[in-house]
């Protein structure tokens, strides 16, 4: 026992000194890539790492950032408070990242920004949609994509000026920060346009069977217009099927948790009349956007799992964006350009900070899902 | 307190101030957590190890303490704007950081006191699960509870207040208390009852109020160490306290050895910074450019097993360690002189 | 202020919920009758069920009833594995060290699959006339309900018949009852608890072709939920009892449906809590479960 525990030991040893073997020709600019790998978040933070790396390989194959390559120190959060903020301390201290990004939940943005803040290190959530982030976290907090407000009022705004809705069915996921704070923006904006919302359902993530709810649903009259559904990728499927197997047709509306092939796949030729807002509809031709979904599937061997791989990428480029522009990779100066940023063209949208707000505004996609199949429908640029 | 005891109180005394004007906020930031888990272990310890009875609510005494004393902590200024439905002497209540713990710990106690009595009629896998109830129903309530807990956006932006001294303290406390404890009338009632409760209830041992006290000073203790978590990490939501917390403390506790409370300081140790040093590993190593993120967990998980395969009492198998006395002349003398011999 | 349809629709939701619970918590239950393991690693060997019913349904033109028995073979085989290389060096050990390293194979298990498929969720359809919508009279469900609920059935009525006519199962029995007496008696231990390991994690891969065929997708994490509800199942109906998992999971399924179905929306968010409250006072009442057999032994 004793003789393979040490064993064990050296080898660990020897292979956590391995990488202080390699030279480098350059000193690498450290940016930490903080995802949850592995446990509950990992299909959602998985495709963003890759996204971030794969970012991180094309612009050192272009050369580099000011004449040094961009190494991506990725320390595994595994969906556990407790490990993120010592992955993050573990980036500043002992690594000594110039920046952070990463990140697709606001619980664990909430307890690895603070941390950042306070030792002055820039931190971009990549997929984090708390619009109040970067307000009760610091200065140095930036976001990549768009609040949940900003979603939340384009569902609401596509639902009654395109959809005509006037009344409003939601069933919403308690467990989650990301699911409540939808429903309630979508709320606000739903009834401040003139509409009301008939029934507010609620459940919890993991359920199966959504089958009390649907029968209040359908037991209401007049029936509403439409439904909305704030619900994690995990139930988006399957929400959808069984509102459509119950024998309802009005359109499923939600933010960009809906954003996943499982509509489809889940609910098939049930999939019809589901609208989502999201950060980038893959399908959309412009080159930007084809070039990312090119140069993925070339790396990763199968398209974008979702948008956080693109929100992922987004994000490194512009982290890299702000130290081209800086001409330094103090993290003090990257945190003034990252401020300064206008105009900056990502695969998720044009990213610009208004002076004093770290939130982009951003143009926010409408794609709809029609027999299993997904389009783009509108952009909704907010004022 | 005998010569003995001040000279390792000062050692490691002066060890934690070393750490602490040494160490950057990283390795501190491990030490805490090292310290927060010897508290967690070490009052499971009393219930699970020591009275015998299996229980897995410690998250959820943790999540009673890191909710009220962020409640308590946090400035009235964010308490107006986070919370608006907060009852108005609460909301303007700002308490100190010692007390706001301490309150954590006594609301956790008084919530256990209150479940134990019909809880602690269970024994074994019944009380396990029972005690898992409690603890689906403390997150229940802080998901639902929305006016003061803020349902599932969780509450954040609490002050960092806890740092090496206070968990070192807290652990002193925890590990002191515990210790006076079960070497008292009450701890040999408690392994009495583990060893045979029929037996203990025939001599006359008050089971319950025994089983009832091990319980509540578990769960004051459990309810300090989720104060404390929460000042560490500084958001708090209802996921946090969930059931990977409770058995990563059980863990901690089976390979330490159960009943043994030096073995669930050193179970607590082992068990916070070997995950912490895979991590390493694993970040630095791939296979085919493919990253191995999952391969720290499985080796945690086979190091585990072959540990209680070939060692299933635990590291220390429920003995104690008796750390070298250093002035106590008259009783060092006769073992040294023994070993020369030997 | 309820229909009658409606009621009558709760009580089939409750039906198919409570079958795939009673499968799981059986396959806890027989192992924990023996060896007193709470097998947290049993909701995992679901979910390679699971997986192992979606390869088989992509790649191959086997029949549906292949797709359900080959994994429930392979998984019965991967759990005598299991129990083989995990559980057996710790025969005899406190019930503790089971259950750390039931955690432990949980975690390798759950990890493993991570490292090899990714966690992404993936889509569990099945063929149409599966999924098709049946009508009788006023309750609707699908035919992948109604097979559910009677393969759970007929799952249960052929181990009734194992453990109560063959000699395995009556030997299954007798180590519940008393594991050393049964050793005195000449039965072969190992071989007992090896049918113990295969047949519950069997009925394991059954529940999760019925879980996953239930919820569309599945994913790496997928089987926490229902094994910690069969513990919870199993528990109720008195753990080590096999008709009492069947009830434990029964009134489980039913429970749930009908907290969420009755109770005004407001409170559907409290299900859990009500569910478990329950759970307390059954045990409260009957501290060893509803039918709790003379096995259990103290502590």
């Amino acid at each position: 026992m004793k003789r393979i525990l040490s064993a064990l030991l050296l080898v660990c040893l020897v292979l956590s000194l391995a990488p202080f073997g390699q030279t480098l020709a350059a000193e690498p600019i450290k940016i930490g890539g903080m995802y949850n790998v592995t446990g509950g978040m990992s299909s959602i933070d998985a495709p963003g790492l890759n996204g971030m790396k794969l970012a991180a390989k094309q612009i050192n194959e272009a050369g580099g950032l000011l004449g040094r390559p961009v190494e991506i120190v990725a320390i595994d959060g595994k969906t556990d408070q407790t490990a993120v903020t010592n992955a993050v301390s573990e980036m500043i201290n002992v690594h000594k990242v110039v920046a952070i990004g990463g990140l697709n939940d606001s619980t664990y943005a909430l307890a690895a920004g603070p941390i950042a803040q306070a030792a002055g290190i820039p931190f971009v959530t990549a997929g984090a949609t708390l619009p109040t982030l970067p307000e009760q976290i610091g200065d140095y907090f930036f976001m990549t994509p768009f609040g949940d407000d900003a979603q939340a009022y384009a569902v609401a705004e596509f639902a009654v000026k395109d959809l005509g809705a006037k009344t409003c069915w939601m069933l919403v996921d308690q467990a989650y920060d990301f699911t409540t704070a939808l429903a309630a923006f979508f709320k606000e904006r739903f009834t401040a346009l003139g509409g009301e919302i008939v029934l507010e359902d609620k459940y919890q993530s993991g359920d199966t069977d959504f089958s009390a709810q649907i029968a209040r649903l359908k037991a209401l009259s007049p029936q509403p217009d439409v439904l909305f559904v704030s619900a994690i990728p995990n139930e988006a499927g399957i929400t959808t099927k069984q509102i459509r197997e119950a024998g309802l047709t009005q359109p499923i509306l939600s933010g960009d948790g809906f954003d996943t092939p499982l509509i489809a796949e889940v609910a098939g030729e049930n999939a019809d009349e589901v609208y989502y807002s999201t950060h980038a509809a893959l399908d959309n031709p412009d080159p930007k956007v084809q070039n990312f979904v090119k140069a993925y599937k070339e790396e990763y061997g199968r398209a974008p799992e979702n948008a956080f791989a693109a929100l992922g990428y987004d994000m490194m480029m512009l982290i890299a964006d702000a130290i081209k522009r800086a001409g330094s990779a103090e993290p003090k100066a990257i945190r003034d350009a990252l401020a300064e940023t206008k105009d900056f063209q990502g695969v998720t949208g044009v990213i610009s900070y208004e002076p004093g707000k770290r939130v982009p505004k951003k143009s926010v996609t409408i794609i709809k899902v029609q027999d299993g199949v997904y389009s783009f429908v509108k952009e909704f640029t907010p004022e | 307190m005998s010569k003995n005891a001040l000279f390792y109180l000062a050692l490691l005394t002066g060890l934690v101030f070393l750490a602490q004007s040494m160490l950057n906020d990283y390795y501190q930031r491990i030490l805490s957590v090292v310290f927060i888990n010897i508290i967690l272990t070490v009052s499971l310890n009393l219930t699970n190890g020591f009275v015998g009875d299996f229980s897995l609510g410690h998250a959820a005494f943790m999540s009673i303490g890191a909710y009220l004393s962020a409640v308590l902590t946090l400035p009235p200024a964010s308490k107006a704007s986070m919370m608006p439905q907060l009852p108005m002497w609460l909301s303007q209540l700002e308490v100190p950081f010692v007390l706001a713990t301490i309150l954590g710990g006594l609301l956790a106690a008084l919530v256990a006191a209150v479940v134990g009595i019909p809880v602690l009629r269970l024994r074994g896998h019944y009380l396990a699960v029972a005690t898992l109830g409690l603890m689906v129903i403390v997150r229940v309530v802080a998901i639902n509870w929305t006016a003061v807990t803020r349902g599932a956006k969780g509450i954040n932006g609490l002050p960092a207040f806890t740092n090496l001294w206070w968990v070192f303290g807290w652990a002193l406390v925890t590990v002191y208390v515990i210790w006076r404890l079960v070497n008292s009338s009450y701890g040999r009632a408690m392994i009495a009852i583990r060893e045979d409760a029929t037996a203990a209830a025939a001599r006359g041992v008050n089971v319950t109020a025994h089983r009832m006290l091990a319980f509540c000073v578990g769960a004051f203790f459990a309810g300090i160490a989720g104060a404390l978590w929460g000042h560490l990490i500084t958001a708090i939501t209802p996921h946090s306290f969930s059931f990977l917390i409770t058995f990563n403390v059980v863990v901690m506790l089976v390979v330490g050895g159960m009943g043994s409370i030096s073995g669930s300081i050193l179970g607590a140790t082992v068990m916070t910074l070997v995950p912490e040093f895979l991590r390493h590993v694993e970040t630095n190593l791939s296979l085919g450019g493919h990253p191995l993120y999952g391969l720290s967990q499985i080796i945690i998980a086979v190091t585990i097993t072959l540990v209680m395969i070939f060692r299933r009492q635990g590291l220390l198998g429920g003995r104690e360690v008796q750390l070298p006395r250093l002035f106590d002349r008259q009783r060092a003398l006769p073992r040294a002189r023994v070993d020369t011999a030997g | 202020m309820f229909s009658l349809p409606y009621i009558a629709q709760q009580l089939v939701n409750g039906l198919t919920l409570g079958s795939i619970y009673a499968l799981v918590a059986i396959g806890l239950s027989i192992v924990y009758g023996i060896l007193r393991l709470i097998n947290f690693a049993h909701g995992d060997l679901l979910m390679v069920g699971a997986y192992l019913a979606l390869a088989l349904l992509l790649n191959t033109a086997l029949p549906l009833g292949a797709a359900v028995l080959l994994p429930m073979i392979i998984v019965g085989g991967v759990g005598v594995l299991v129990e083989r290389l995990a559980y057996r060096p710790l025969r005899g050990a406190p019930e503790v060290a089971m259950l750390i390293t039931s955690l432990a194979v949980s975690s390798v298990i759950q990890n493993g699959t991570i490292m090899t498929l990714s966690a992404q969720p993936r889509a569990f359809r099945l063929p149409q006339e599966l999924i098709a919508q049946q009508k009788l009279g006023v309750v609707s469900f699908s035919t992948l309900d109604a097979v559910s609920v009677a393969l759970a059935v007929f799952l249960m009525v052929l181990l009734t018949l194992f453990v109560t006519r063959t000699r395995v199962g009556i030997a299954m029995r007798a180590c519940a009852e008393n594991l050393r007496a049964a050793r005195l008696m000449g039965i072969n231990i190992n071989q007992v608890i090896a049918y113990a390991f295969a047949i519950g994690s069997a009925l394991a891969a059954a529940a999760g072709f019925m879980w996953a065929g239930r919820f569309g997708s599945i994913e790496p994490f997928m089987g926490f939920l229902p094994g910690l509800k069969a513990f919870v199942a199993a528990v109720i109906g008195g753990i080590g009892s096999i008709p009492g998992a069947m009830l434990g999971g029964y009134l489980l399924g039913f429970a749930e449906i009908f907290f969420v179905g009755f109770l005004p929306p407001e409170l559907s968010g409290y299900r859990d809590a009500f569910v478990f409250t329950l759970l307390l006072l059954v045990l409260l009442i009957r501290p060893r479960g509803l039918l709790a057999t003379g096995a259990e032994r103290e502590g």
